[in-house]
């Protein structure tokens, strides 16, 4: 027996925590790119915003693009709800309301991580400290994440958090995808051409699978190999195709999971239907638009079926 | 420590970022500038984040003799060097021109020694150098390139100008430093990124790769591998490093055999595989004990009969380290004339070569002010620094120098530039020199900066991280872009 509101909570703090260390490493690995290019081209401290749809909210609660404003906004900002501080907080509440069922290391993991983010707010504007913060968060995502690994059973709970978990991770990456349409536009300048194998090298370590692309397709950066992989590869654990398939793993060992894992299908098929010959013009971004659409819809079927049975269509907000 | 810069003296040296006592030169005015603005307590706890940085980074260097301790964490100085981007450029364009004449030169060599005919080079100045291979007579690798990847040595003299002190050609180390020492100021410094535009070197290892993948034209996706010496080599980090960056298949010489139908293969899991190109960093004697060292156990017997056949290419082309001999980098201003038509755009240091009579009659004369060198050694070993040399070393020299006066050049006691160093001390002066890496295939790649060494110890002109050397990250600033766009204002500084 499982509660709906526990499944709930597993199934959050999964997604959060996936979310603080992609968010985390996103804007470390953005940050190292930034020192390596000359400064004036479409990519810049913004691009981060697009990425998360953030522009609207951005624009309201900060007057000027800068990047102290940007870091404030997309770390320390608790009104925004994609900032590391607003996903930490998820992740800490989810776990203070789950001790029962997860290992003890990893309320202590989180509280640590949460104490130091807190401690770094005031110093978040200096480069040199904030990038100190964001690299021990992830660090502490990871030591979480190893701890769930190795320590939990592979029962209900773990499926949850198995499900969330690659969910978020699948809708990160088709977020950072679409910094690929940016790469491939036909009107892209050319200081971007020059600095194009820097820039997709650059989405390759956003998503960690610089070295796994080079072991697995081949040494060259190509922008078409490095979307196919990225999107299609069946043994890269954080390819959009594997995060599909094992989502349909994990609830797949759930009660009645027929809805959602229609659903969960009819994505993957999709995705692999995509004729990736990405040339210049490819749809990339019209892609990723409607499998964050799918995802959304997903996570609404997941939501009904399990977390609650009782009403119709309801979710918690992401 | 005490953080003075307005007390830092360069003594008579030319110095790389001051232009005089509390004025940087321009390029480097911004970097100065912000260093000079931070507190002791600010600069001391860079120094040791620098520390704890390559301690986490694992960027290790080993000491053959250092027994029991063989990882040495890497030596790094703080304060980048700067070069002002107009000036690289020009250095660069001579470099360019430098590894082309030295190219053609190693080919003809090979191939009928034109040069010699036309009396460019002696021959017993070729015949004498330790690098030369009768068994690579007759070859033409791809691309006539012989000397794919070279790490030529730069030092700056009292006068201002850059000269290119020595080519290493037969398997120059040091580029995984210049990416980590770049990746470490990204960490401890990442604010000065926003004051100043500083060229990029992070896309070193694809044009290893586009380089190593040139010498197969006429394969879609060769194998490519990294032949190290294995691990006790005092640069295994460096080989691990390039193949894991680059995408190489890392091996040893026992990983490889060479087939019945001379290709190459190396031994997998699932049988033997074909190697298309080798990027080796062992040394030529030791690539096939059947052609050269017959003890050699790092080799691979029978590869230099795959090489001839054109079954696997080796980079660099065993050989090819004749062009890397003092005696023959004496000639290369006249081999860049002879074989490109062109005058060349970086000088050579004045180089005295013992074998001419009148140049002996005058090194003999004047031994103590004099640098003596060896033909073929390097790492700074077997030299005389005359003006730091007691009398008897002096005399010791004289005597080897009349018994074989044909393995020896001489050279003025050039007065290397100096940079500002985190010392015990404070800020203070230390010589230093550059090694830029220099790519041929199909193109020619050179590295914008490359890896700046630097004496640590008080007046010492010894840079060789083996002799109490330490390296800087190297900055090829452009001035025209080094305003920061207006998105950027406003980074806290406090």
């Amino acid at each position: 027996m499982m509660l709906s509101r526990v499944a709930e909570r597993v199934y959050w703090m999964a997604r959060y925590l996936e979310r603080t260390e992609n968010t985390a490493r996103l804007i470390n690995v953005h940050t190292s790119m930034m020192m390596d290019l000359p400064k004036r081209m479409e990519i810049n401290w913004f691009t981060l915003i697009n990425l998360f749809n953030a522009d609207d909210i951005f624009r309201e609660r900060y007057e000027r693009v800068t990047e102290k404003n940007i870091m404030q906004f997309l770390i320390a900002d608790r009104d925004n709800p994609v900032s590391l501080a607003s996903s930490l907080f998820s992740v800490r509440e989810n776990v203070r309301t789950s001790l029962d069922l997860l290992p003890d290391e990893t309320w202590q993991q989180v509280n640590q991580a949460h104490i130091q983010l807190n401690n770094a707010l005031e110093v978040i504007g200096k480069r040199h400290t904030r990038l100190n913060l964001l690299r021990s968060l992830q660090r502490a995502c990871q030591c979480i994440n190893g701890v769930i690994d190795s320590y939990m059973s592979r029962d209900h709970t773990f499926d949850f958090m198995q499900a969330g978990r690659q969910l978020e991770r699948a809708d990160m990456s088709s977020r950072i995808l679409e910094m690929a349409s940016l790469l491939m536009s036909e009107q892209r300048s050319e200081t971007m051409r020059k600095y194009e194998g820097i820039l997709w090298t650059n989405l390759l370590q956003a998503l960690s699978a610089r070295q796994m692309y080079q072991q697995h397709v081949q040494p060259r950066v190509r922008s078409r190999e490095v979307l196919k992989f990225l999107v299609l590869d069946e043994g890269f654990p954080r390819s959009l195709r594997y995060s599909l398939v094992d989502i349909g793993k994990s609830l797949g060992n759930l009660p009645e999971p027929e809805l959602a894992l229609a659903m969960q299908n009819r994505i993957l098929a999709h995705l692999k239907k995509q004729d990736l010959n990405f040339s210049p013009d490819a749809p990339v971004h019209a892609l990723m638009d409607h499998l964050q659409g799918e995802l959304g819809e997903l996570h609404a079927e997941i939501s009904r079926t399990w977390f609650h049975p009782d009403r119709d269509g309801q979710m918690q907000s992401q | 420590m005490k953080l003075d810069w307005n007390n830092y003296d360069p003594g008579p040296f030319y110095d790389e970022l001051m232009a005089a006592p509390l004025q940087p030169r321009e390029a480097s005015y911004r970097l100065v500038d912000y260093l000079r603005n931070q507190t002791p307590a600010r600069f001391q706890q860079c120094v040791q984040e620098s520390e704890a940085v390559i301690r986490e980074m694992g960027i290790t260097f080993t000491v053959y003799s250092d027994a029991g301790n063989i990882d040495r964490a890497w030596p790094f100085d703080v304060i980048p060097r700067v070069i002002p981007g107009e000036e690289w450029d020009r250095t660069e364009m001579g470099l360019n021109q430098r590894i082309r004449a030295l190219n053609r030169f190693i080919q003809d060599i090979y191939n009928g020694g034109q040069a010699i005919k036309d009396g460019v080079i002696p021959e017993d100045v070729v015949m004498q150098s330790k690098g030369y291979r009768k068994a690579c007579e007759g070859i033409t690798p791809p691309h006539g390139v012989w000397a794919n990847i070279c790490g030529s040595d730069l030092v700056r003299h009292s006068d201002g100008i850059m000269y290119v002190l020595e080519d290493n050609l037969r398997v120059p180390s040091g580029v995984a430093y210049m990416l980590e020492n770049r990746n470490i100021t990204k960490r401890i410094l990442p604010e000065i990124f926003n004051l100043l535009s500083v060229r990029t070197v992070r896309d070193y290892p694809s044009h290893l790769y586009d380089m190593l993948a040139s010498l197969r034209p006429e394969l879609e996706q060769p194998v490519i591998a990294l032949l190290t010496p294995g691990i006790y080599n005092s640069a295994y980090f460096e080989h691990a490093f390039l193949a894991q960056q680059a995408g190489l298949v890392l091996l040893e010489g026992a990983d490889l055999v060479v087939g019945k139908d001379d290709y190459v293969y190396m031994k997998t899991i699932s049988g033997l595989e074909r190697v298309d190109v080798i990027y080796r960093r062992i040394d030529d004697d030791f690539i096939d004990p059947e052609v050269f060292r017959k003890d050699s156990i790092l080799g691979i017997p029978g590869i230099m009969r795959s090489w001839k056949a054109g079954k696997v290419a080796i980079a660099n082309a065993p050989g090819c380290g004749v062009a890397d001999d003092k005696v023959i980098y004496a000639y290369v201003p006249d081999l860049i004339r002879y074989y490109l038509n062109e005058e060349p755009s970086l000088p050579n240091v004045p180089t005295w070569v013992c074998r001419r009579r009148e140049d002996r009659d005058y090194v003999l004369e004047h031994l103590p002010e004099l640098v003596v060198k060896p033909a073929n050694e390097s790492g700074g070993y077997g030299m005389l620094v005359g003006p730091h040399s007691p009398p008897d070393k002096v005399e010791e020299f004289r005597r080897l120098i009349q018994d074989n006066p044909n393995n020896y050049i001489a050279q003025p006691t050039l007065s290397l530039s100096v940079t500002p160093t985190a010392t015990e001390k404070g800020i203070a002066p230390r010589h230093l020199d550059l090694r830029p890496f220099i790519l041929s295939g199909e193109d020619i790649y050179v590295t914008p900066g490359g890896l700046t060494r630097v004496a640590l110890v008080e007046g010492s002109l010894v840079v060789n991280s083996s002799q109490g050397g330490g390296s800087k990250d190297t900055w090829i600033v452009d001035e025209s872009d080094s305003g920061r766009e207006e998105d950027t204002e406003g980074e806290d500084e406090s």
